[in-house]
């Protein structure tokens, strides 16, 4: 027997609160005085017999209540046996193909020692036991069912192929709970894996059941490993020479090492660099320009390291190559110094040149097509010609962008244009007097804001106060004047920045630390198309096919081999897949977005380090089955014990005696009756 | 009219004992006693033959001249009584259930007993009396002694007392005429030994009264738990259980106030059980119904 929560056996202090009451209390009360006691008899012995006659009932029943009550949340059990059926146990083998089995020791691979391993395991497995195989990788993956055929058991071994996925300890520990809890046998769990100590997990996950034996196989230890662990590029070139490419290069339990890491674009290898790792340490190299051409390239940077895992020497990333977009700043002549400002945050100080800028004045685009331009910039509006707004407003609903800048002319308006909002006046405040307002409440979330903040110390003298009715504030002033606002018009989006992007009346464009970002993230914020899909993961993530709005086109994805992937079902009705193996995927949405998703395997099992063997007796300490020794397959019949909640009963239990203790206690204290007595009146 | 009937716990809140004396005896001027002594005053009483040594002075010579027998004329004595209040101010006295001690009670008793004496030109004393004697105040007529009577009343306090046979060997010292002796107490002793005090008394002429006074919960306590009691005269402590307290104790106590009386009358004197939830005035009638009864 044993108590879940034995803590609260502490209440079993409070039945001395009864016996107080009972039996304490009642021989301290103050004396009563009485003219003479001659006609009392000193009785002691029957009284407190009689006292304790009366309430030792009520005394049992209360202290059985608060035992009852502190048992109770004690949550007692008893461990019973598990019924014997058919005085067997589950052998599951569990064997890992994570990336790691792919390393090599002695020219045989890691997974090929583990199938082997396995394989002995089965042989040991007595006929009349029931055997299941598991692959371990990313995901648990049953290779068979519950099976007594040997031959089906070792070719499900066989067929265990190696992944790109990175095991997870915690998998396995819950398929193995599942599984005991469905089999209601004992499980004895082989696991033959490299036991990589980045596959463990927090011990409440791995935790056992409790009849679960868990036996463990290693197959390998920890060796050298070198790898190119990350890489930095932009999923996008506008000016291939303007590119930065940053390859971080990891050395696992490795010593110091010159390593030649070169960057291959296409199958060629266009750059190379050599490096010196430290020991069980990291280094970066730095590739500048990139020669792709227009549309998807597949780049990889490799190293040279000659250690057993050549899987990780390579670390694949897709780039697309791109026109910059671009972007047409409407002005009437008066504001070049905005234009400069522009184009410096923009062109100049850009890492990817992604805009180019074309000016055009008002009466020049009023009728004309705006469809080559990425989004629009109406610099310090003043009475637009015929046409323009509502080429605009045709521009915006197509899904383009569109960013109104107020500027000192403006407030001559009675509304903003395409947006629509009402233009109350002008704020001003005197430069002379040093008084300024400053952005008080921002929206930091927005990805126009973004790692903007609150553009501390830029100074606003000047600013066209809109009411914002149809728009929405992003940031705000210190005199609750909306600075930037935000309508959403048909498909597109309109900004309105409510004081120049000159320095006439703010000092903003000079702030660079807050102009050039803002610029660049409203110029991809509004000239954007939306979210894109992400173009390098992870071995086990997920490229997203659809949303909920596009179901009946069909999406389509294509292995590194060229493989379609998905079902003619599939293909109409998935909204993401996993990729599971290295390499460049073709993926093409269910909009018909095109695009080549580079994969690589996770690093983290890279690093060979094993799991310190106090942890693994932990670990295997968590099933009452314990640590299991070499394994026998035949632990059958063992007396297994399974836990027996006596709750239910307690309740029950403190139900009747609360019962009882009512009808006792109100037997008890209810006001004596009065008694007749025969006595002689005085004469 | 209305202050007949007024509780006695109403009337402890007057604070002029005086006027709580005459508000509750007035009324009651028509109860003259009479003196046990037979005198020669103007009342004619009875006749009686001549021995031999009687006093020639009382014989009547009309009708010796008529019949030649010799006969002594006596008459009944009227107010030239001593009346002797004795009151207890043993511990025991303090005891009272709801609110008004016995004691308090007592001495209203007392006071309207006194006054009533002193309305009818008695003699009236004063004994206070606990274990020992603690006050007395000599019978007198004299001018201003109602007003002694009272204010040793008031200044009664109570005292201990375990044995109630002391303090009236003492009393006998002080007590040399008859007269009328009322004892107020509550008797807490063994009927033995009370009428073994109080009987020489009796034995000395005096018209003898107990006024035997108790609280209610005296007669039935009522008890809802076991309870420590502790004896106000001992401070002895003592656990008594509400099932004792409901049935022998009030057999015990009733046995106790029937021998007590039946041993007070076989003794010759009067018992009167004063319940302290009674009004005073009620007492009062009653004592008084019963000696005229009894003269």
């Amino acid at each position: 027997m044993g108590f879940l929560t034995p803590w609260f056996l502490a209440g079993v202090i409070g039945v001395g609160l009864p016996v107080w009451l009972h039996l304490l209390k009642r021989h301290k009360t103050d004396p009563r005085p009485f003219p003479s006691l001659m006609f009392f008899e000193r009785r002691e012995q029957s009284s407190v017999v009689h006292r304790r006659l009366d309430y030792i009932l009520l005394f049992i029943l209360r202290a059985a209540m608060l035992v009852l009550l502190a048992l109770l949340f004690a949550a007692p059990y008893i461990n019973r046996s598990r019924p014997k059926a058919t005085g067997q146990r589950l052998v599951v083998v569990a064997v890992d193909h994570s990336f790691s089995m792919r390393a090599t020791q002695g020219g045989e691979s890691r997974l090929d020692k583990a199938k082997r391993e396995a394989q002995d395991i089965l042989s040991k497995v007595p006929a009349t036991n029931a055997a299941q195989v598991l692959a371990l990788g990313g995901q648990v993956e049953a290779m068979t069912q519950q099976t007594n055929d040997p031959e089906a058991l070792r070719a499900a071994v066989v067929s265990i192929q190696p992944t790109d996925g990175r095991a997870s300890y915690s998998e396995l520990a819950r398929f193995a709970r599942t599984l005991a809890e469905s089999s209601k046998m004992p499980l004895e769990v082989h696991l033959v894996s490299d036991l990589q100590k980045s596959a463990m997990a927090a011990f409440n996950d791995v935790r056992m059941a409790g009849d679960t034996t868990l036996i463990v196989h290693p197959v390998g230890g920890e060796i050298p490993n070198w790898t190119v662990e990350n890489v930095v590029a932009p999923t996008h070139v506008y000016d291939p020479k303007r590119v930065r490419i940053t390859a971080t290069i990891a050395g696992f339990a490795a010593p110091a090492a010159k390593r030649n890491v070169s960057l291959v674009l296409n199958g060629k290898p266009v750059q190379m660099k050599q490096v010196d790792v430290p020991a069980n340490g990291r280094a970066q190299v730095e590739f500048l320009e990139l020669p792709v051409s227009y549309g998807f390239n597949k780049c990889e940077v490799r190293i040279d390291s000659a250690d057993a895992l050549p899987g990780d020497d390579s670390f694949a990333f897709s780039v697309e190559r791109l026109d910059p977009k671009k972007i047409l700043f409407i002005d009437n002549g008066r504001g070049a110094k905005a234009e400069l400002y522009l184009h410096t945050a923009l062109v100049d100080a850009s890492a990817d040149a992604a805009f180019q800028i074309e000016t055009q004045r008002p009466e020049n685009v009023a009728n004309a097509s705006l469809n080559g331009y990425a989004l629009a910039i109406l610099n310090d509006p003043t009475t637009l010609p015929p046409g323009l707004e509502a080429n605009l407003q045709t521009f915006v609903n197509g899904g383009k962008g569109l960013l109104v800048v107020l500027g000192t002319s403006s407030a001559a308006l009675p509304k903003v244009p395409v947006e629509d909002d009402v233009i109350d006046t002008t704020r001003y405040a005197g430069r002379e007097r040093e008084i300024f307002l400053t952005i008080s409440s921002f929206e930091g979330g927005h990805p126009v804001l973004k790692g903007v903040g609150r553009m501390d110390g830029v100074r606003f003298y000047q600013v066209t106060h809109v009411t914002p009715v149809k728009g929405h504030a992003l940031a705000t002033l210190n005199d609750e004047t909306p600075l930037l606002l935000e309508r959403q018009i048909g498909e597109g989006k309109v900004l309105v920045f409510a004081s120049p992007l000159d320095n006439s009346v703010n000092d903003f464009p000079v702030h660079g630390a807050y102009f050039v970002p803002f610029v660049q993230q409203v110029a991809t914020y509004l000239g954007g198309s939306g979210a894109e899909q992400p173009v390098n993961l992870v071995v086990d993530q997920y490229v997203e096919l659809r949303t909920g709005e596009s179901k009946n086109t069909a999406a389509e994805v294509l292995d590194p081999d060229g493989k379609r992937l998905l079902s003619a079902q599939e293909a109409t009705t998935a909204k993401t897949y996993p990729v599971s193996r290295e390499g460049f995927y073709e993926v093409t949405t269910a909009t018909g977005k095109r695009s080549q998703v580079a994969v690589h395997a996770d690093r983290r099992e890279s690093d060979l380090a094993v799991i310190p063997k106090e942890t693994l007796d932990l670990w295997q300490g968590t099933g009452s089955g314990g640590a299991g020794g070499e394994g026998t397959g035949a632990a059958a019949g063992g007396d297994s014990k399974i836990p027996w909640s006596l709750s239910p009963f307690l309740l029950l239990l403190l139900l009747g005696v609360a019962l009882a203790e009512s009808v006792v206690a109100n037997g008890y204290l209810r006001p004596p009756a009065e008694r007749p007595v025969i006595r002689k009146e005085a004469a | 009219m209305l202050q007949r009937f007024l509780d006695p716990g109403v009337l402890a809140s007057l604070a002029s004992l005086d006027l709580v004396a005459k508000t509750v005896v007035d009324g009651f001027i028509s109860g003259l006693h009479r003196s046990p002594d037979f005198g020669f005053s103007q009342e004619f009483a009875e006749y009686r033959s001549y021995n031999p040594g009687d006093d020639l002075r009382h014989v009547d010579w009309n009708v010796f001249a008529r019949s030649e027998r010799m006969y002594l004329k006596r008459y009944r004595g009227e107010t030239n009584c001593q009346v002797n209040v004795l009151l207890d101010t043993s511990g025991s006295m303090k005891y009272g259930s709801k609110g008004l001690e016995k004691l308090e009670y007592a001495k209203f008793l007392c006071a309207s007993i006194l006054y009533l004496a002193h309305l009818q030109r008695d003699a009236a004393g004063l004994v206070v009396f606990d274990d020992e004697v603690r006050n007395f105040v000599a019978p007198s007529t004299k001018q201003g002694q109602l007003h002694r009577l009272l204010h040793a009343v008031e200044q009664a306090q109570p005292g201990k007392r375990t044995d109630i046979t002391r303090p009236f060997a003492h009393l006998m010292d002080f007590l040399r005429r008859r007269g009328m002796v009322a004892v107020i107490s509550d008797f807490w002793e063994a009927p033995e030994r009370v009428i073994e005090a109080v009987q020489p008394l009796r034995f000395r002429g005096n018209e003898v009264v107990l006024f035997h006074l108790l609280d209610p919960e005296e007669i039935k306590p009522k008890l809802r738990h076991p309870v420590m009691l502790e004896d106000l005269e001992s401070g002895e402590t003592m656990e008594v259980t509400p099932d004792y307290a409901a049935k022998e104790y009030r057999q015990k106590m009733q046995a106790h106030m029937d021998d007590i009386e039946a041993r007070t009358k076989g003794a010759g004197m009067d018992y009167f059980l004063v319940d302290t939830s009674r009004p005073l005035d009620g007492a009062l009638r009653e004592y008084l119904a019963l000696r005229t009864g009894r003269l």
